[in-house]
C-alpha cells in the first residue's frame, strides 16, 4: 500500500476554453490544481449557471469531496474560461498528510470549508431571489405592459426606427422602464420627419447609471402627441431581449 | 458546538465584549485569530444598500483566521460583532503560522484556496445585495 501511494503519479491535463472540467452531481475524487488559465466554478439551477468563483493559476478545486467525508458527489461544476492546464492529484497523496495535520489545523480547515459552503449557498439563493423578482417570464406581450413594475428614470438614449435608413440616429429620453417595455420621450423637432406610429419597431441604445450599455428592441404600442406641446410620448414593448440584457435590466429595476 | 479541548492549548488571552460591540472591523488590518468561548457573534458585510448579516457563529467557532492563509496585511473581509455579551479567546498566531508552514505545499495550497474563495464569494454577495 505504502509503495502504491508513493507511485501515484501527478497527471497533467489540458482543457480548451469552454470545456466542462467537472460536473455537479458526478462522482469524482481527483483534486485539481490550476497551472495555467482560469476556470469558473458554478452551480446549476435548471439551465442557469450560477457562478460561485473564478479561480486562476495556483488555485485548487475539487477539494470538497476530499475534505468533506459526507460528500460523495461534486458540489459544483467547473468550466474552462480560457485554455487551461491542470495538475491532477490523486487524493491518496493528500490523505496521509491531512491525517497528520495537528488537530487544530483540521479544526480550522473544517470550519473554513463549512463557512465557504454556507456562503456559496447564500449567494445562490440571493441570486435566485433577485432574478425572480427582477422579471417574470409568464404572460403574453399584450398583458406584460401592465404586469411589470415600471421604474421612473431619466436616461438619454439614441434610437433608430427600423424603417429608417441605417445611419439614422435619433435622440430621445427614456422616462420610465420595466423589463417589459419603456416610455420614450422625444422632441418633435428631433424626429427628422421619420414616421413614428404604433406598430413601428425601434432599436434603442441607452446606458444604465452603472455604465452598462443596453441594446433594446421594442415595438411601438402607443404614441401620445397631446401630453406636452412639441413632444411625443411613445410607449414601447420590448421583444427579443437576450438573457444578459434581461438580467441587467432586472438588476437595474431592483436598485 | 462544544469547544474542542485542543483549542485551549493555543489560547493566549480572553476578552469580553458587550452586545453589538465590534470585535473585527471590516477593511481594518489585523491578524488576531479568535474563538467564540461563550455566546455568539455575527458576521457582517457592507454593501451599497446597507449592511448584510452573513451568518451567526456560535461557541467553538473560529473567526479572523484569514490572515493565516492569505496576505498578512490584507484588509478584513467582514466585520464581526457581538450578538449579546460574548467571551472570546485569542489564539497564538505565531504557533499557528509555524504549523501552517510545516504543511506540505499541496495541503497548504488547498486551505489557502478555501480561504480565498470565501473572500471572493463574500465580495460577490456584497455586490449582489447592493445592486
Amino acid at each position: 500500500m505504502a509503495l502504491k501511494e508513493k507511485t501515484v503519479p501527478i497527471v497533467h491535463l489540458i482543457y480548451r476554453k469552454g470545456d466542462l472540467i467537472m460536473k455537479e452531481g458526478d462522482y469524482g475524487i481527483s483534486i485539481y490544481k490550476i497551472t495555467k488559465g482560469r476556470v469558473r466554478v458554478f452551480n446549476e439551477q435548471g439551465k442557469t449557471e450560477v457562478p460561485i468563483a473564478t479561480l486562476g493559476p495556483g488555485e485548487i478545486f475539487g477539494e470538497m469531496v476530499f475534505l468533506n467525508k459526507a460528500t460523495e458527489t461534486r458540489s459544483a461544476s467547473v468550466r474552462a474560461l480560457e485554455d487551461v492546464e491542470l495538475e491532477v492529484w490523486h487524493p491518496a497523496r493528500l490523505t496521509k498528510e491531512y491525517e497528520a495535520m495537528t488537530p487544530i489545523m483540521r479544526y480550522i480547515t473544517n470550519q473554513t470549508l463549512n463557512r465557504l459552503v454556507r456562503m456559496n449557498r447564500m449567494y445562490a439563493q440571493l441570486l435566485k431571489k433577485k432574478e425572480e423578482s427582477g422579471y417574470d417570464t409568464a404572460g403574453s406581450m399584450g398583458l406584460a405592459r401592465r404586469q411589470y413594475y415600471r421604474k421612473t428614470v431619466n436616461l438619454a438614449c439614441t434610437y433608430r426606427p427600423s424603417h429608417a435608413p441605417d445611419k439614422v440616429k435619433l435622440q430621445g429620453r427614456l422616462t420610465d422602464i420595466s423589463v417589459g417595455g419603456a416610455a420614450l420621450d422625444v422632441s418633435t423637432r428631433n424626429t427628422n420627419n421619420i414616421r413614428h406610429n404604433p406598430g413601428d419597431t425601434f432599436n434603442v441604445v441607452t446606458e444604465l447609471p452603472s455604465g452598462r450599455s443596453l441594446h433594446l428592441s421594442g415595438k411601438v404600442c402607443s404614441v401620445n402627441r397631446n401630453k406636452a406641446p412639441g413632444r411625443l410620448l411613445i410607449g414601447l414593448q420590448f421583444f427579443d431581449l437576450d438573457g444578459e440584457t434581461r438580467k441587467a435590466l432586472g438588476f437595474f429595476m431592483m436598485a | 458546538m462544544a469547544i474542542d479541548s485542543v483549542v485551549y492549548g493555543y489560547m493566549v488571552d480572553e476578552q469580553d465584549y458587550p452586545d453589538k460591540k465590534v470585535i473585527i472591523e471590516e477593511n481594518s488590518i489585523g491578524d488576531w485569530v479568535f474563538i467564540v468561548l461563550e455566546g455568539q457573534v455575527k458576521m457582517k458585510k457592507r454593501t451599497k444598500k446597507g449592511v448584510v448579516t452573513l451568518g451567526t457563529l456560535s461557541e467553538g467557532s473560529i473567526f479572523g483566521e484569514m490572515p493565516l492563509f492569505q496576505k498578512r496585511d490584507k484588509a478584513r473581509a467582514t466585520s464581526v460583532e457581538a450578538d449579546g455579551p460574548v467571551k472570546v479567546g485569542i489564539l497564538d498566531t505565531a504557533r499557528l503560522d509555524r504549523e501552517i508552514e510545516a504543511l506540505s505545499p499541496q495541503l497548504r495550497g488547498l486551505i489557502r484556496t478555501l480561504s480565498r474563495r470565501f473572500t471572493e464569494i463574500v465580495d460577490n454577495i456584497s455586490k449582489l445585495a447592493g445592486e
